[in-house]
């Protein structure tokens, strides 16, 4: 018999808060952290105020080895652990799956390099982890005693998604009856700033900052940076019944590619990431015409939204699901957005609320169903896709149990 | 500040920990559960607050035991020995150290600020 698996814990860190309650107040009330940041005023960000990892970990001393990226990463895993509420033994058994980002922050890692060197600056012994990809993932499992199977992903944006991806099909197959999964990141310092500017992926532009992340419009002009994060625990059904832990939503299906095509842009045509949607749909074993919403990976950049809109239109032919693009409310997080957009989605799915997409006024695509006003609908089945650069792509169906 | 309040404040930062704990007689490993990565930051911090260079083998007593081997191999006097390999050490602290061994590692606060005071001189 195939194994079902569901998501029985989560932790956020978000800019629309740091719990599920939370954030759909916020989405409902329209209450966003865009803003522009001192450094650089020709750019939009939408930063998460009022965050302290101790809050989530009490005193610590690893939170030193951490990143920003990293803190929130950590900071939601012990959120999600938490809530778990796993005996020791099933803890020390967990895998452990992270998407995790490079930390771009060489301005503030360095304040002072001249020519080159290095040795000025005042660095901690070890602060060679603070650049570590598995930086993390080493510290949740200390933190928590964990000591299962366990990946870092760093597959650009869609890492987070991947993760989770990659921990659904461990159990699916038996390797794990549970594992925690997720990310956190933050490319708002002035060294991940520069880093897309000069990729030419970041808005940039006179707009009051709280219009300038338009996932779809025509008039759109690349991404706003976001941060934060979020973890989950995965977990075999049976198992999870077992326990009578609480089910948020089960995983139904995954799927990933690459498009080996561009080292930034994606393919045009998305074919890749049309393969990615249609064998997650495949391993859902549903049709595409039971997908009820989409949550996009809509950055708001020209290349993705229009490959994304186009490819989206071609998977659904007859049926129209509802597009959602949760990055015109947070921003985009890099590697993390995969995690946080999931967790805003059980939030949307528990609720039965689906959030405008921000700022579309003339949509790039007339032939897909974009949320334009909130909508309180019944949300069975949602697809949540994530792209990142180097022609990543990952998806992941969910559906309401 | 003096030397004792400034690897206070050291510890406190890298061990996450509140100072009001930490006397002249805490230990350091035993007591405030300092791992060797925590003294390797420990080593970097004090070398920038005081100037001074760090032996960690001498400051954080790392090789009490292998000089105390040594000692017995040779059929020296271990206080002697001990006296030689930190001479930031009292007569009086290195016969508190040898009654001490059976209880872990021995080094305490104390020892952080004799070791930077006998240096900085």
């Amino acid at each position: 018999m195939t194994r079902r698996v569901v998501i029985t814990s989560v932790g956020v860190i978000s800019s629309l808060g740091f719990s599920q309650d939370e954030i759909i107040e916020n989405l409902k009330q329209g209450s966003t952290s865009f803003k522009q940041p001192s450094f650089d005023r020709e750019v939009v960000v939408s930063p998460v105020k009022g965050f302290n990892i101790k809050n989530f970990t009490g005193r610590f001393k690893d939170a030193r080895y951490l990143n920003r990226g990293a803190t929130f990463c950590v900071a939601a895993a012990a959120n999600a652990i938490r809530k778990a509420d796993l005996s020791d033994e099933m803890q020390e058994k967990a895998g452990l799956f992270v998407g995790s980002g490079p930390n771009f922050d060489i301005g503030g890692e360095f304040p002072e390099v001249h020519n080159g060197d290095l040795t000025k600056n005042k660095q901690a012994a070890l602060w060679i982890l603070k650049f570590l990809p598995n930086t993390a993932a080493s510290v949740i499992a200390k933190y928590a005693n964990i000591h299962g199977e366990n990946t870092t992903i760093g597959t650009a944006c869609s890492a987070s998604l991947q993760a989770i991806g990659d921990a659904f099909r461990k159990i699916k197959d038996g390797y794990l009856d549970l594992a925690f999964a997720g990310g956190g990141d933050s490319r708002i310092n002035s060294g991940g700033i520069l880093a897309y500017k000069k990729a030419r992926a970041l808005y940039t532009g006179e707009e009051k900052a709280k219009s300038a992340s338009r996932p779809f419009d025509e008039n759109r002009n690349g991404f706003v940076p976001g941060e934060g994060g979020a973890f989950f625990l995965l977990e075999d059904l049976e198992h999870a019944k077992k326990r009578k832990a609480p089910i948020f939503a089960e995983v139904c299906g995954f799927g990933c590619s690459i498009d080996g095509h561009n080292m930034t842009a994606p393919h045009p045509y998305g074919i890749w990431a049309e393969k990615a949607v249609r064998s997650a749909i495949k391993e859902a074993d549903i049709l595409p015409s039971e997908i009820d919403v989409v949550s996009t990976h809509g950055t708001g950049t020209l290349l993705n939204d229009a490959m994304e809109s186009a490819m989206i239109e071609s998977v659904f032919e007859e049926h129209k699901p509802e597009i959602i693009a949760l990055k015109s409310w947070i921003g985009h997080l890099a590697s993390s957005c995969g995690a946080v957009e999931l967790a805003i989605c059980l939030s949307l799915m528990k609720n039965n609320y689906l959030p405008e997409i921000r700022n579309l006024a003339n949509a790039c695509n007339r032939n897909i169903s974009f949320v334009r006003k909130p909508k309180s609908e019944s949300i069975k089945t949602m697809l949540i896709e994530n792209f990142g650069f180097g022609g990543q792509n990952s998806t992941l169906i969910i559906k309401d149990y | 500040m003096d030397v004792f309040d400034q690897i206070r404040d050291a510890l406190k930062e890298i061990l996450d920990i509140e100072p009001e704990n930490i006397t002249p007689e805490t230990y350091i490993i035993r007591d405030l559960d300092a791992e060797s990565i925590d003294l390797m930051e420990l080593s970097v911090e004090l070398n920038e607050k005081f100037g001074i260079e760090i032996i960690d083998d001498r400051i954080f007593l790392r090789t009490v035991r292998l000089h105390l081997n040594e000692a017995e191999k040779y059929k020296k006097e271990a206080a002697d020995v001990l006296k030689n390999e930190y001479p930031f050490l009292g007569v009086d602290r290195i016969q508190e150290i040898l009654k001490d061994l059976d209880g872990g590692p021995v080094l305490k606060m104390k020892d952080l600020v004799s070791y930077i005071e006998c240096e900085a001189d």
